[in-house]
């Protein structure tokens, strides 16, 4: 079963939105893995530094402790001095470790770090302070706390190592973790958006497919229903066709030049209101129609009478009308019989000028009146010039049509060789229009090129 | 019968869970040694018993500070010579495994020729 035109757009639409959202998520997907593996990388580094600040914490401590065996063994006020510049250090530094900690929320390896403090700040009370008095003085009671605070600093500095250590090691765990996570994820994206690809590949495909039978139906349509010129013997025939239907090559204009005997040539043009496919259609009927009964009548007002009783009665469309020019040219006079049944754009140019063709009836299909038929004289290099209201109804930028005199002037204007004024017309409507036409376009032109053979 | 199969038994499970204590030890009677603790405090304190020795890195701060006047504080590279070892006897929270403690005989500085305990880590083998 084919899809129709607004199923295709449906489809479409959907199979590109779902590849669209598909693509969003996986970069979506990426953008927030690589905001987490930031964040912690930061709380990595921050962490790692911390372990850094803490190695200098306890050489602070260390500095503090020799500082004062400095000052107790010599007594010099140096030593006194780098004590006080040591813990002033050492403060420092366990104040900025213990906001690291508090803000990476390490409770335990926080509270170890206020052991610490609290044991350093014990030690200064207990040890540093009397050696500070009593310089030079062998306490062997105070050493032995010295050696006891020592050992416990050093105990929770490691318990403290440990647990950073532990938090950093978990830290890339995690890392590795978001980072396997993150690219299951986006491989899942990528096999996703893969077969979506491939679904819309083949959607496409199908498409295509479609598409290319009904391009090749219209083709051949489109060939039955284009206007045809037979070459007519003396005589040179131009044609020119545009439709406004740009993407196809039918429309509601129509002519014909068909050779109803060895010196009868059917001559005719018509426009149907309306445009496009459905109008095309009725080209194809008309054009038919005309060419069956001039087989049986060559008087162009009985052609039109018949063809207007048949044509209401066919087509059964009340809206629908037709405006025509039927001509009958005899190749070995050329004496040209016609009848236009409303059709306003038949021009004849001859070495005097332009001269446009009187009517002879209303449109078909909307009246059933008698038609009448006129008759002109051909001579050498004289122009039939038919076209439809596309010609003198195309506008300006400023709205303005060109009409039957701009158009007069244009055929007067033109090189005066049928295939050639033909295009001509076309080219100088397409100008006017913007390049865009609102109405199809059929020019038909027979320039007679030599006597006639009976003269 | 029983009551010897059970002696041998027990003999051969004491032996299981002591030879290997002993064969573990790093030291052993007779080495001469020198006490020597970290970098960063290298005195060593030497204690009366083993058991207190234990205590001390298992206790708080608060209890080890009770337990200072059982010990000694020796300057480091005081001599010592090896009288036995009791191989992973001292266990603490901040050690990664535990540690031997060490009976010695200080041979040199103001405490010479006194018998202590000393942990493992603290003593070191004297090159010849």
């Amino acid at each position: 079963m084919k899809n129709t035109p607004l199923a295709r757009v449906s489809g479409t639409i959907l199979l590109t939105a779902f590849l669209v959202l598909t693509l969003v998520f996986a970069v979506q997907g990426s953008f927030e893995t690589r905001a987490q593996i930031t964040n912690t990388f930061d709380r990595q580094s921050q962490i790692q530094q911390a372990q850094i600040d803490l190695e200098e914490l306890l050489r602070l401590q260390i500095d503090e402790e020799n500082s004062l065996r400095g000052y107790s063994l010599t007594r010099d006020p140096f030593y006194a001095g780098q004590y006080r510049q040591a813990a002033a250090g050492y403060d420092a530094k366990e104040s900025a470790i213990r906001r690291t900690l508090r803000e990476q929320r390490l409770i335990g390896a926080e509270q170890l770090l206020g052991t610490y403090a609290h044991l350093q700040s014990e030690w200064r009370k207990d040890v540093a302070a009397p050696l500070l008095r009593h310089p030079g003085e062998r306490l062997d009671e105070l050493d032995k706390r010295n050696k006891l605070f020592s050992d416990y600093e050093t105990g929770t500095v490691a318990a403290i190592r440990q647990a950073l250590a532990g938090t950093d090691a978990a830290l890339v765990r995690s890392t590795q973790l978001q980072l396997d996570r993150s690219s299951y994820v986006r491989a899942a994206w990528v096999l996703v958006f893969g077969l979506l690809a491939i679904l819309f590949n083949t959607y496409r495909s199908r498409l295509n497919r479609e598409l290319e039978e009904e391009r090749t139906i219209s083709e051949i349509l489109q060939r039955a229903f284009r206007s045809e010129s037979m070459p007519l013997p003396h005589c040179e025939v131009g044609s020119a066709y545009v439709s406004a239907t740009t993407h196809l090559a039918v429309g509601g204009d129509v002519f014909d030049v068909y050779r109803l005997s060895d010196t009868l040539a059917l001559v005719l043009i018509a426009d149907i209101s309306g445009k496009g496919v459905d109008a095309a259609v009725l080209t194809a009927f008309i054009k038919f129609m005309i060419r069956a009964i001039a087989l049986r009548k060559s008087e162009p007002s009985e052609i039109l009478d018949e063809f207007n009783g048949a044509f209401a009665k066919a087509v059964g469309n009340p809206y629908l009308f037709v405006s025509m020019f039927v001509g009958v040219l005899d190749t070995s006079t050329f004496l040209l019989r016609y009848g236009s049944a409303g059709h306003d754009c038949a021009f004849v140019r001859t070495r005097d000028g332009v001269a446009r063709l009187s009517i002879t009836g209303p449109v078909l299909g909307v009246m059933e009146e008698p038609f009448g038929s006129e008759a002109i004289e051909l001579h050498k290099g004289d122009i039939l010039v038919l076209a439809t209201d596309g010609l003198t109804e195309v506008r300006n930028r400023a709205g303005v049509q060109l009409s039957e005199r701009g158009a007069m002037e244009l055929i007067e204007r033109a090189t005066p060789h049928a295939q050639a004024l033909a295009d001509e017309l076309v080219a100088q409507a397409r100008a006017r229009g913007g390049n865009r036409l609102r109405d199809d376009l059929a020019v038909l032109t027979i320039r007679v090129d030599g006597d006639p053979p009976d003269a | 019968m029983r009551k010897v199969a059970l002696a041998l038994v027990l003999v051969l499970a004491w032996l299981s869970m002591s030879v290997p204590a002993l064969s573990d030890c790093r030291l052993h009677r007779g080495q001469r040694v020198v006490l020597y603790s970290t970098t960063d405090d290298p005195s060593v304190l030497i204690w009366d018993s083993r058991a207190r020795l234990r205590e001390y890195h298992a206790a708080s701060f608060d209890e080890a500070q009770a337990m200072l006047p059982h010990a000694l504080l020796v300057a480091p590279g005081t001599h010592a010579v090896v009288l036995s070892c009791v191989a992973n006897f001292v266990e603490s929270p901040i050690f990664q495994r535990p540690d031997d403690a060490v009976g010695v005989v200080i041979t040199s500085g103001a405490q010479r020729g006194i018998t202590r305990w000393v942990l493992g880590s603290d003593v070191r083998l004297m090159s010849h």
